[in-house]
């Protein structure tokens, strides 16, 4: 009888790792060896032009030794922080009427894929776009001119940390959106009705019943943005004029000029973050639970 | 019991989830050529029974032989078992003849293509769809959609065919009319149905036998009359909803009751001690009547009129509910005083204990 | 009541929004019209002209300002698409259908599988350049950059089939086994079918995110670059319109993608809402 048992079980299963196994086993040629591998040559031993297996921890000391390293970490951090904050701000009062307000499914629906449809035209063109908007003798300047705002442009707004944080929030943002304008829709309506006919204004509901039902999306939304801020380095290298630096950047530097061991480092120190910041989304909301 | 080239025995089939027994030793032999309907509370076993038939799941003991063939262990689709199931599980994305027509155009070694479509053509007649073929399957009515589930099954010329609640999703009035159509179509083609229901009404009315499933044991397997007459047990007795089932204990020649003790006719050997009354062999009448035969105490509460019968709902001292089917070939209604104080009355003979 | 006020201002917001999203896409096609080869990346136009599409396809004299190196890198970025598209899409078929029987370990293939979209592209396409420099295999885009493609595409291909399976009603499967047909030919005749919708957004994904990766693809491919590197090149030099008419020739591109995606979508749909009744009943 038991052999019967396992018969059953195991044709099942047999199926199953059939099916499982191409795509199991890419991942872990492709994606868990070369994340292992970084780890590793980040203990190689480098020379000016080429790096050997003998494990030493020179770069890591480079790494920590280096103001221009450390600042860049800082640089990553702190712009990490302000593109999620300023994400969430323009973001979350989109997903409100969107998820929320609109009472129309279709009109919703509608106003979520004009929310998404540049998701899918081409990140680098975005980023680009952002030069002629922002520049000196960009539309922006020239338009608060004409309203007689500004005398002079501002040459700030380009080539510098404010430009690269416009173009990163007007690229990420629909990452927030998404998933808060989907727990807001889940919302019964009926009890934000009943908490009004108990006489709640609105700001109570909000902070009382909105915000709370809405946080699995925020968190997820926030999940998505610092994974894909922390790996940036395109809009810097638009935007930024070489003036801003992410980890990110420093990688493709190293990577350029054959120091696969720093880049390595540089790797890891990203992959710890993230892993941290990941971690610590996932603490305060249990997205099994909530989804 | 007997596997023969001509029957279909089911012999200690045992399936567990978990810590959950779902079947517990289920052995059945059914002929071929029979309506048997399987009929059990929910959580009985009856579609993991039928489940482990069809093969969709794998039993964890025991042997299923379909004429002859042990298929315990073979995939479902060499089986030649068909499967009716409650929503139908049509094709969505296929035409009402393509749906017929799909058991037989995939089949391993499909019949020549003029030979399918005489066959889908006569099957879509039998079950009276002549017109609709086109149509999709989302373009036709309920009833319409369980024929389309039924076609496609007999179609395939199966020997035994498995009905996992198959009116549970049409409404009343269709019920009705499709059970007389589902015994035509199986008399007709000679197949073996086993029907799961969990219907008491339905079991008895279409099984030339019934199955009694509880907790995933077989607790009676008998024709409907003798079911309804002699319940192997009182949860038997339960589930026919024909009976009302008092607790107590045996006691030599009277039942002890809350009520006292009951004298009763017939005694049924079972683990629980239970005594049964049938709600239409009891007679009522006002408390201070002359006693006769058994009687209980009783306040009348409500009453439900069902069409060709009335039932009475009345509460005896300790609480319990005891009903009383008055079926209206017999008289007209009777009326009674809302908390009027009644006697519930019985011949000993008409009542069964278990013990 | 103060959402009567509120949503009104919200909805005004909400069009800023809008414009905040679509604003500088706004500004570059209508400096993609700037007059050539003089006329440079900002405004005045100093004259509507249509030179700087003519530019990109040669069809202009030659001038201070070369050509964009962009044809030989959209065959290949094409190519690149469509081979990732149909090998993320099998992966994430074949793994989502794995996913319906839970089988020992299939928490930790969950999670290996998602990893590949929440690396960021810098990591992985720096691993996947050591792995192969230290294996002695030359980087080309169409074998290390494509690994690395489908990496990043092959979780939402299955992420999409997997929420696809999910919804799905294994019973029409059953039905078709016990009519004597065969799990593979099921496969193909039910299941397939039935979530075809899911098959075309997982190709969607597939399609364009591969189409327009570069960060994985700066580091896995080699020499021959594919169109997002070579856009990515042209933010070192001076930017000229000819760049901004190629942003809008792309997008219009995407956008056409977007349109077949909904033409075939409404399509298959349109053919399934006849089931929609039945499930009703279910």
């Amino acid at each position: 009888m038991a052999e019967q048992i396992e018969t059953a079980e195991t044709t099942r299963n047999r199926t199953a790792y059939w099916l499982i196994a191409p795509g199991a086993v890419w991942m872990a040629l492709f994606l868990a060896v070369p994340i292992l591998m970084i780890v590793y040559v980040s203990f190689w031993t480098q020379t000016t032009f080429k790096i050997e297996p003998i494990l030493t921890i020179a770069s890591w000391k480079q790494f920590f030794s280096s103001e221009t390293y450390i600042g860049s970490l800082f640089t990553t951090v702190r712009l990490w922080l302000i593109v999620l904050a300023a994400t969430f701000v323009l973001g979350y009062p989109t997903a409100l009427f969107v998820g929320l307000f609109v009472k129309s499914k279709t009109l919703s629906t509608v106003l979520l894929v004009i929310c998404v449809i540049p998701f899918w035209t081409s990140f680098l063109i975005r980023v680009l776009a952002w030069r002629p908007m922002l520049g000196k003798e960009g539309a922006i300047n020239i338009l608060l001119q004409k309203a007689g705002l500004i005398s002079a442009p501002i040459e700030a707004l380009l080539f510098s940390e404010l430009s690269v944080v416009i173009g990163m929030t007007q690229i990420y943002v629909v990452f927030m959106v998404g998933p808060i304008a989907f727990m807001l829709s889940r919302i019964d309506r009926n009890i934000i009705e009943a908490a009004r006919d108990l006489g709640a204004s609105f700001w109570r509901i909000f902070f009382k019943i909105i915000l709370p039902l809405s946080l699995p999306g925020v968190i997820v939304g926030a999940i998505f943005v610092s994974v894909m801020v922390l790996g940036e380095f395109a809009t810097t290298a638009a935007l930024s004029g070489r003036k801003v630096n992410l980890l990110g950047n420093i990688i493709v530097t190293q990577v350029g000029s054959l120091k696969w061991a720093l880049a390595s480092v540089v790797g890891v120190i990203l992959t710890i973050i993230m892993g941290l910041v990941i971690a610590g989304f996932l603490r305060v909301v249990d997205l099994k639970k909530e989804l | 019991m007997a596997e023969t080239i001509s029957n279909i025995s089911l012999s200690g089939v045992t399936k567990r989830y978990g810590d959950v027994t779902a079947l517990d030793g289920v052995s059945l032999v059914l002929e071929g050529n029979e309506y048997v309907s399987l009929l059990g509370p929910s959580g009985s076993g009856k579609t993991s029974l039928l489940r482990a038939i069809a093969g969709f799941e794998a039993p964890d003991a025991g042997k299923v032989t379909v004429f002859g063939r042990d298929v315990t262990h073979l995939a479902p689709h060499k089986r030649g078992i068909g499967f009716v199931f409650q929503n139908f599980a049509l094709f969505p994305h296929l035409s009402v003849y393509d749906n017929v027509a799909f058991g037989l155009a995939n089949a391993d070694s499909p019949p020549p293509a003029d030979e399918i479509r005489r066959r889908v053509t006569d099957m879509v007649r039998l079950v009276g769809l002549t017109g609709l073929e086109e149509r999709g399957v989302g373009q036709i009515s309920g009833g319409q959609r369980q024929r389309v589930a039924l076609a496609r099954t007999l179609v395939t010329e199966p020997r035994l065919i498995l009905l996992d609640e198959p009116l549970g999703a049409l409404d009343a009035n269709l019920r009705m009319r499709m059970r007389d159509e589902l015994r035509h179509i199986r008399e007709r083609l000679g197949v073996t149905f086993l029907h799961v229901t969990g219907s008491e009404t339905e079991a008895l009315a279409m099984g030339d036998r019934v199955v009694v499933l509880d907790r995933g044991r077989v607790a009676q397997f008998a024709a409907p009359d003798v079911i309804l007459n002699s319940p192997a047990n009182p949860n038997v007795a339960r589930f026919l909803n024909r009976y009302n089932v008092l607790s107590g204990a045996l006691r030599g020649e009277a039942f002890a009751s809350a009520y006292g003790d009951l004298p009763y006719g017939k005694r049924v050997e079972s683990g629980d001690a239970a005594y049964g009354i049938r709600y239409d062999r009891i007679a009522v009448v006002e408390e201070t009547a002359p006693a006769s035969g058994v009687g209980i105490p009783v306040t009348f509460v409500t009453s439900e009129y069902l069409g060709s019968a009335v039932m009475y709902f009345f509460e005896a001292a300790d609480g319990h509910i005891l009903e009383v089917e008055h079926h209206l070939g017999k008289g007209r209604m009777p009326e009674f005083r809302p908390r009027g104080k009644y006697r519930l009355q019985w011949k000993p003979e008409d009542a069964i204990v278990f013990g | 009541m103060e959402s009567r006020v509120l949503k009104p201002v919200l909805a005004v917001y909400v069009g800023l929004f809008i414009l905040f999203l679509y604003g500088p896409f706004i500004v570059l096609t209508i400096l993609s019209f700037q007059q050539g080869p003089e006329g440079g990346p900002q405004f005045p136009i100093i004259e509507w002209s249509t030179y700087w599409y003519r530019h990109i396809f040669g069809l202009t004299p030659p001038s201070r300002v070369a050509p964009l190196p962009f044809g030989e890198s959209l065959i290949r970025s094409l190519t690149l698409a469509f081979m990732t598209m149909v090998t993320s899409t099998v992966l994430g078929v074949m793994s989502a259908q794995a996913f319906r029987s839970k089988f020992k370990g299939s928490g930790f293939v969950f999670y290996l599988i998602v990893l590949g979209m929440m690396v960021p592209g810098v990591l992985t396409g720096l691993g996947t350049a050591l792995v192969a420099n230290t294996m002695g295999i030359e980087r080309h885009w169409w074998s290390t950059a494509f690994v690395t493609h489908v990496v990043y595409t092959f979780p939402f291909a299955f992420l999409v089939m997997l929420a696809i399976l999910n919804r799905f009603d294994a019973s029409v499967e059953e039905a078709s086994w016990s009519l004597g047909v065969p799990p593979m030919r099921t496969f193909r005749k039910v299941t397939f079918p039935l979530i075809f919708p899911g098959v075309l957004s997982a190709m969607l994904f597939a399609f364009t995110l591969s189409y327009d990766e570069f960060s994985r693809t700066l580091f896995a491919s080699g020499r021959d670059q594919t169109l997002p590197l070579a856009i990515y090149g042209t933010f070192a030099v001076e930017i000229h319109p000819n760049v901004f008419a190629f942003g809008v020739l792309t997008t219009l591109f995407s956008f056409s993608l977007l349109t077949v995606y909904a033409v075939l979508m409404t399509m298959s749909v349109r053919r399934a809402g006849r089931a929609a009744i039945q499930e009703d009943i279910a």
